[in-house]
């Protein structure tokens, strides 16, 4: 056609969205009323900015510290009572190691000085460190000294509030704190039989022919 | 009849007709777009029209259908409907922009021809147009008639062969286009065409007595601000920037300032920038190192009719926002200058921005509960101290200043990736106490951070993010994670600035410019309240829109004849320019020298 004999298009093509425009073809005329290509409706065409739900990625935990909670710590106990067991360990104080011991072996070991009942609760810092605490239980004789009595006190009540404790040694016992400032604590989704693998991984005695076992009866 | 090239390209499909088009046009600095010709070329059909920009004003409206039928498509199409504009014609329904599109398939990515249409050939490994060509005839557009016969026949097959170029990128681009969201994009270009067109009102009296006494100015005025710092020197060659006394300064004022490694104080603008934020007293002397060094204002562009307009430059940043010149543009880094902008009699205009609208994208988009709450009291950064426990509950902006700033200034640098060391040295806190305060931001907006996190995670798994409309920006291999978690509020940010930028100028409302999170815009002087209410409306509307429904708030500063916009960062400066001007028109200013000056 000649390029320059060429006349304005339609009246109706102004520019603007035109809903009563007829259509040209039948496949036109079904086209639902929602018009998919429509730029002036954005919210329509608004994408999630929900990152983490797209990726796949979660935290993995790989190290669950067994320890007493050091004195500047804020912690929580787990409320639910699945995230605590009372259980035998075999705590090497020199080298600030604790192992768990396999049921079976307990008969064999009740005259090791380092061998005894520990309650281990699931705890977390207010700076997320996830970690075990354990804290000693009445041996055979039933007693129990008054640091771990006022411990377990704590640890009980710190299912639902941040509290800190600090040894006083003219009492003999916790000092604790309590703080209402700090936000909940965001437990992380494992199981605790998961947390207790990853915590006692390689420090677990289920033989006694274990390493640290011939160790302590001068084999080694 | 030959096949139909786009056949296959469902997307396509609810469009009747596509056309490329595009347009020659001679537009001197500062002046509106004058077009001298347009091709146009539906792709299905092969039809191709060529006009003359005399056959183009002889039509009684536009030669092609501009309706939600037809998809126009164009390579930077702000200049095309600029020429839309002169002639009188509305905007296209539906625009597909070519350049808008490439920028972001590639943002953050480095192209080795740049991202013209050139370039976006090249990219896709298209025949390209000749260079050298394209120079020439972009010269005789810019110099403007009359044209003879054979100019106008070279400029019109000039722009037939960048619209052949648009139907050849088309096809290998649309794997890679989001439609719905690509037409977004291509509906911004149309308010970036008339705010372009509108152009912000500049007192000419002042910038003519200033470009004609800048020489005399420029030395006066090291004189003058000088004298409250002491760290410039006078040498053969003029005045110099000393770090000796800037060093000396510093100490004298206290002011800790970052360095780099090899231990020199670090004098980029971008280090002076940051710290004054923290240290007012840094601001003038900013703003003259700025002047000194990188103004020229004789590339103010400013047309005929008294208004600054100058290129855009749309979706230029990684984070899509606008990148105009410095030197061209009145909202370039010389805040001063700002004093400049005046409505003329019976006008007034009013500078609109939304209310700390990074920590409001932050805390809508994480979802963080604290944070959201923290900007609902209008003091974010003061809540952000209640919440952290560091003030008490009952704490004003007045009792607890300092404490305020400080968590201001944290809630940023967080937002910015900013470490301990660098928070320290912005607060001229130890970097213990810079990592105290970004703990407190961790324990306080626990959410805000996984967010984060979550989205570093997903740029450097998936080598790209994106924002709610589908900007994206690339990782390239030099991945900065702290540039990557500052993206979605950067990036969404521009999204909201540009839907807001829609819809006022959809509405009518005369936006003179964008800058940054904020639109002045002009009214005349008896209606602009009202005018001020409908923007702050299409800003609400636009954040509503970006951030699912939270709204966030927008301030409003008006100015109306025969008052002059200032920018308070400016200020001091710009007084003292006036008053050496005020000075010169008395006769009573100093001696005149040229020397160079080394900022």
């Amino acid at each position: 056609m000649d390029a320059n004999k060429v006349s304005p298009a339609t009246p109706d093509d102004d520019g603007r969205p035109d809903d009563d425009r007829a259509p040209a073809t039948a496949a036109e005329a079904a086209k639902p009323a929602v018009e998919p290509l429509d730029p002036f409706d954005p919210a329509r065409l608004r994408l999630s900015q929900n990152y983490a739900a797209t990726l796949g990625v979660k935290k993995l935990i790989l190290t669950v510290p067994v320890r007493k909670p050091s004195k500047e710590w804020w912690v929580q106990t787990h409320s639910d009572p699945t995230y605590r067991i009372e259980t035998t360990v075999l705590e090497l104080k020199e080298d600030r190691e604790i192992y768990l011991v396999a049921p079976e072996l307990r008969h064999a070991l009740t005259s090791e000085s380092t061998f005894g009942l520990r309650a281990l609760y699931t705890a977390i810092s207010s700076h997320g460190v996830l970690f075990l605490w354990p804290i000693r239980l009445p041996g055979i004789d039933g007693k129990l000294d008054s640091w771990n009595e006022s411990a377990l006190e704590v640890a009980q009540r710190a299912t639902s509030r941040w509290l800190r404790i600090c040894a006083n040694i003219s009492l003999g016992a916790y000092d604790v704190s309590e703080s209402t400032a700090l936000p909940q604590p965001i437990w992380p989704d494992v199981a605790f039989r998961d947390l207790l693998a990853t915590a006692f991984k390689g420090r677990r005695i289920d033989t006694l022919d274990h390493p640290v076992l011939r160790r302590l009866r001068g084999e080694a | 009849m030959t096949a139909d090239p786009l056949a296959t390209f469902t997307a396509l499909n609810p469009f009747a007709e596509v056309w490329c088009v595009d347009f020659e046009f001679h537009a001197p600095p500062g002046e509106r777009p004058e077009p001298l010709c347009m091709v146009a070329r539906e792709l299905r059909s092969g039809r191709t029209l060529r006009l003359w920009v005399d056959e183009l004003r002889a039509l009684a409206g536009p030669p092609i259908p501009l309706g939600p039928q037809s998809l126009i498509v164009t390579y930077y199409g702000s200049a095309e409907l600029g020429c839309h504009l002169a002639l009188g014609w509305s905007m296209p329904a539906r625009m597909l922009d070519l350049f808008a599109e490439f920028s972001c398939l590639t943002s953050g990515l480095i192209t080795p021809c740049g991202r013209g249409l050139l370039g976006a050939l090249t990219y896709h490994g298209l025949p390209a147009l000749d260079a050298a060509e394209k120079v020439s005839m972009r010269a005789l557009a810019m110099r403007g008639g009359p044209f003879t016969a054979g100019e106008r026949a070279d400029l019109l097959d000039y722009c037939e062969e960048d619209v052949a170029a648009l139907g050849r990128l088309l096809p290998v681009m649309l794997a890679t286009i989001d439609l719905p969201r690509a037409l977004l994009r291509g509906r911004y270009m149309a308010a970036v065409a008339r705010i372009e067109s509108t152009g912000v009102p500049i007192d000419m009296e002042t910038f003519n007595a200033l470009k004609l006494n800048w020489n005399t100015i420029r030395d006066q005025l090291v004189v003058a601000v000088d004298g409250d710092y002491g760290v410039y020197v006078q040498n053969a060659r003029g005045y110099s920037f000393s770090s000796q006394r800037f060093a000396d300064w510093l100490t004298r004022t206290n002011i800790p300032w970052p360095r780099l490694p090899s231990g020199a104080l670090a004098l980029d603008d971008n280090t002076f920038r940051m710290m004054a934020k923290t240290y007012p007293a840094v601001s003038t002397l900013r703003e003259l190192r700025h002047t000194l060094s990188g103004m020229r204002l004789n590339d103010l562009a400013v047309g005929s009719d008294g208004r600054n307009r100058c290129l855009l430059s749309a979706f230029r940043s990684k984070t899509g926002r606008n990148q105009p010149s410095n030197s061209r543009f009145i909202f370039g880094p010389s805040t001063w200058l700002r004093g400049l902008i005046r409505p003329a009699a019976g006008r007034a205009v009013a500078y609109l921005d939304w209310c700390q609208q990074e920590f409001g994208i932050a805390a809508a988009l994480s979802g963080d509960a604290n944070m959201l709450a923290a900007y609902a009291s209008g003091d974010p950064y003061l809540a952000f101290a209640k919440q952290a426990g560091a003030v008490p509950a009952d704490a004003t902006k007045e009792t607890h200043k300092a404490e305020r700033d400080r968590f201001k200034v944290c809630a940023l640098a967080v937002l910015f990736g900013m470490g301990e060391q660098s928070l320290g040295q912005s607060l001229g806190l130890s970097p213990a106490h810079a990592r105290e305060l970004l703990r407190l931001h961790r324990q306080t907006y626990p959410t805000f951070w996984r967010w984060s996190a979550a989205a570093v995670d997903h740029a450097m798994l998936r080598g790209w993010l994106h924002t709610v409309f589908g900007w994206r920006v690339n990782v390239g291999q030099q991945a900065n994670p702290r540039s990557l978690a500052n993206f979605p509020m950067q990036a969404n940010g521009a999204e909201m600035l540009r839907l807001a930028c829609c819809l006022a100028t959809e509405r009518g409302i005369a936006v003179c410019a964008p800058v940054h999170d904020a639109l002045l815009i002009e009214a005349a002087y008896e209606a602009i309240d009202t005018v001020v209410i409908e923007c702050e409306a299409a800003m609400r509307e636009a954040s509503a829109v970006v951030l699912n429904g939270f709204e966030l708030r927008t301030d409003a500063k008006v100015v109306r004849y025969p008052e002059r916009y200032v920018d308070g960062r400016g200020e001091e400066m710009w007084n003292k320019v006036t008053g050496l001007l005020a000075e010169l028109a008395d006769g009573s200013a100093g001696e005149v020298s040229d020397d160079a000056i080394d900022a």
